[in-house]
Order: C-alpha cells, then sequence, then structure tokens
C-alpha cells in the first residue's frame, strides 16, 4: 500500500501538486483585484517553480550535498547543481519583491488606491 | 479550467523523470562531475558552494549585480519628493495623548533585542567564512546582516544604535560587492589565468589554499553585495513612511 | 516516506494559497504569507536542501517585514 502511493507519488503526484501550486499562483495574479495580494501570489508562483527545479536534484538513499569521509561515489549525494541555481534564484526574488514594493508605494502615492478596478476608474475620469 | 489546462499536458505525456531515479537525466551528467570532483579541484567540502562561487562563479558575479540593481532601482523610484505625508492610519497618536507613553516602550524588548543582535552578527561571520567546509555561505550571511540592520531598525528607537546608514551610504557599500568580486577575477587574469580561475592567482602557495582564498574573497563580496541591498531597500521604503510614534 | 511528507506539505501549501487569495484581510494575507515561508522551508529540509532552506528561512522572514512596512501606508481592507 505504502509502497503504491509512493511510487505514484514519485511518477506523477508530487509534479501534479506542484503544478497545481504554480496555476493557483498564476490565477490568483490574474483574479486578484488588490496589487499587494497579486505581489504575494508572484511569489508563491516562484516557489513553486523552484520547488519543480529542486525535485530533479532527489536521488533514493543519497545524504545532503557536503562531503563525508569514506562517501566517494556520485551515487551518495543528493544532487548539488539545481540547490546553487536555486539558491541564487531565492535571493533575486527579494530584490523583485522589494522593486514592486516600491512600484506599489508610488501607484498609492499618486491615485489613492491600490484596488484595480477603483483604479481603472479613476483612469477614464481624466 | 486554467489548472487544467496548465496541468493536463505534463501528466498525460511521460516526460519528466521519476523523482528519486540517481540514473534519470539531470542526475548523472555534468552533476556526478560536479561532486566527485568539488573536494580534489577546489578544495571545498560544502558541493553547493563550490558549484555556485567556483565551477558557476561567472554566473553569480551577475546574480548579485541584480541584486545591487534592484537596491538602485527602489533608491530611483522612491527619489522624488512627497507631495504631503499620507496620513498614518488609525488615531494612535490621539490614544497616545490621552494614555501618555507608547506602551511597548519598554525596557525589555530593547535590552532583548540588544543581546540577541551580536549573536546574529557573529552567526553571520561564522556562516560567511565556514560556507565552504559547512552549510550556508555569501548570500545565507548577506541576509542575516541585513535582518540584523533590519532589527535594529525595527525596534524603539534607541540612544545608541548599533549602526545607522542612510541610504546613499548603503546603496555605495552594495556597489562595493559586484566591485570586490569583480576585482577578483582581474587579479587572476594578472596571474596568467582566466577570468575568475583561482589557482592562477599570484600568490606563492598550494593550489588548494588558493582556491580556499578565491572563494572566500567572492563570499566577503557577495555578503557585502546583499546586505547592501537589504539595507538599501530597507532605508528606501522606511523613510517614506510614517509612523505612528514619529514625533515630527 | 519522504515523498508522502513531502505530498502532506504541499497540499498544506496549496490551503495556504487558496487562504491568501479569498482573505479579506490584507494583513492576514501577510502573515499566511510568513507561514507559508515557514511550511516551505521545512518542505526544503525534506527534499534534502538545507543551504536552500537555510536561505527561505532568512528570506522568507525579511519580505514579510517589507510587506508589514508598505501596509502601514495602505488600507488594509480589501473586497
Amino acid at each position: 500500500m505504502m509502497t503504491t502511493i509512493s511510487a505514484f507519488l514519485a511518477s506523477k503526484g508530487i509534479y501534479l501538486l506542484t503544478l497545481i501550486l504554480l496555476s493557483l499562483g498564476v490565477a490568483g495574479i490574474i483574479v486578484c483585484n488588490n496589487y499587494m495580494k497579486k505581489l504575494i501570489c508572484m511569489n508563491i508562483m516562484q516557489v513553486a517553480v523552484i520547488f519543480f527545479f529542486l525535485c530533479f536534484g532527489q536521488k533514493d538513499g543519497g545524504t545532503i550535498p557536503v562531503a563525508v569521509d569514506g562517501l566517494v561515489k556520485a551515487a551518495d549525494y543528493i544532487n548539488p547543481l539545481p540547490h546553487g541555481l536555486m539558491l541564487t534564484a531565492i535571493v533575486v526574488s527579494l530584490g523583485t519583491t522589494g522593486v514592486g514594493l516600491s512600484l506599489l508605494f508610488r501607484i498609492m502615492e499618486k491615485y489613492g488606491t491600490i484596488e484595480e478596478d477603483d483604479l481603472i476608474k479613476r483612469e477614464k475620469k481624466f | 479550467m486554467l489548472i487544467v489546462v496548465i496541468t493536463v499536458p505534463f501528466i498525460a505525456f511521460d516526460v519528466l523523470p521519476v523523482i528519486g531515479d540517481p540514473e534519470s537525466a539531470p542526475n548523472t551528467h555534468v552533476s556526478d562531475y560536479y561532486i566527485e570532483h568539488a573536494i580534489d579541484e577546489c578544495n571545498s567540502p560544502n558541493m553547493v558552494t563550490a558549484v555556485i562561487v567556483d565551477y558557476r562563479a561567472f554566473d553569480t558575479m551577475f546574480e548579485t549585480t541584480v541584486m545591487f540593481l534592484a537596491g538602485i532601482a527602489v533608491v530611483l523610484i522612491l527619489a522624488n519628493r512627497p507631495r504631503k505625508r499620507i496620513p498614518s492610519a488609525g488615531s494612535y497618536k490621539r490614544s497616545m495623548t490621552v494614555a501618555g507613553r507608547a506602551i511597548y516602550n519598554t525596557v525589555n524588548k530593547d535590552v532583548m533585542i540588544s543581546a540577541i543582535e551580536p549573536v546574529i552578527l557573529v552567526y553571520a561571520i561564522y556562516v560567511l567564512f565556514h560556507g565552504e567546509v559547512s552549510l550556508g555561505g555569501g548570500f545565507q550571511a548577506g541576509a542575516l546582516i541585513g535582518m540584523t540592520y533590519l532589527l535594529d531598525t525595527m525596534a524603539v528607537r534607541r540612544e545608541k544604535p548599533l549602526f545607522r546608514l542612510n541610504k546613499f551610504q548603503s546603496g555605495a557599500i552594495a556597489g562595493l560587492g559586484p566591485f570586490i568580486y569583480a576585482v577578483t577575477g582581474i587579479v587572476s587574469i594578472i596571474g596568467g589565468g582566466l577570468y575568475l580561475e583561482y589557482n592562477k592567482l599570484p600568490l606563492d602557495i598550494h593550489q588548494a589554499e588558493l582556491h580556499s582564498i578565491g572563494i572566500t574573497a567572492v563570499e566577503v563580496g557577495v555578503t557585502i553585495g546583499v546586505a547592501g541591498t537589504i539595507i538599501t531597500i530597507l532605508n528606501a521604503l522606511i523613510e517614506r513612511i510614517s509612523f505612528d510614534d514619529d514625533n515630527d | 516516506m519522504t515523498l508522502i511528507l513531502e505530498a502532506v506539505l504541499l497540499l498544506g501549501l496549496i490551503g495556504i494559497t487558496v487562504a491568501i487569495i479569498f482573505g479579506k484581510d490584507l494583513m492576514t494575507s501577510v502573515v499566511i504569507y510568513c507561514a507559508f515561508s515557514f511550511i516551505t522551508m521545512f518542505l526544503y529540509i525534506v527534499m534534502g536542501a538545507p543551504d536552500v532552506a537555510f536561505t527561505e528561512a532568512v528570506i522568507g522572514v525579511i519580505s514579510t517585514v517589507f510587506f508589514i512596512i508598505i501596509l502601514r501606508s495602505i488600507n488594509r481592507k480589501t473586497k
């Protein structure tokens, strides 16, 4: 029973859940009316993408990628390449969040609202 | 509907590798080389650090530059003079005149934060210089230093802050990080190697030591860049927001 | 066994995302986002990526504080 569930998760299930998370993030960006919520949903989407990359690096029976005495084979360690790539991606996501927040603050200063439909109404008035 | 549109093609066709398979395509070709040669070639038991700042150092240089540019962009976007201060939400000021001093202006939190800040800073330095042996590295150390500054700023106003920078100083510090990184590469060119080829640094010591020195120099650059960027973004955001307990 | 734990944590993340999208108060959304990044950190540790988990722990806290700083000057309620 356990092994069947694990086999299903390894081949399809984890990818399915990750893609549901990704599409929920995209749906949040499209559906939400508030710009701040859109920004949070953008971060969620980013987490889904990072998780998708890290899925490739997993290995059965591997330890974390810090070298231990006596283990020299490549099969003994988890793949460090996606970790390195995604670590920089997480740090850069902080930069994009900061730029997005400053843009949001400027919108708030100029129009007095961050709701999208109010903003469109105000645009049409001018 | 969107979920179905995105998910179905991935599930219907069997294109993705099975998770946990040691023989799958992402786990074989180049990553095997990285795992087996990280200790010999880079003298760095932590393979993630070896991949980031040694094998793919040129990539990481531009990641640091992107962080610096993000900090500069925040400063430039918020550079206009505010027409009027946005009225602070709530009526805290009125309640303060009634109730007297702010209720959270207590000794307890202040002492707690000044006790915990040096510990975080020491831990950040440990993570920075131990990044090639154990977990951690330049990015984490920079984020920890930024978090120390953030704690220092968000706490109640103190007589003697740990360190205080304005946004131009911190922006300059953030620019110093990629500069250190680039200079490390140029020094290795002077030694006769390629850009960022650490074992050609012009020093007369063993090759493994040279790799350690190169990795540490680059990580100091990354740390300064990331910490400076976080402090810049925080400064630029916080000086435009009026707080309830500002007495202006 | 690891994969089952991952699946449970991912289901938790999906529930949190739905809560963020349909929340009426922005402060609630931001605090739930902090919980989101915390569960993400745990997920990375389960997957065997402690470096990434370390980064995510620090960065999640910092971005939550940025969101809260901005929340001081905008209207918290949303439709």
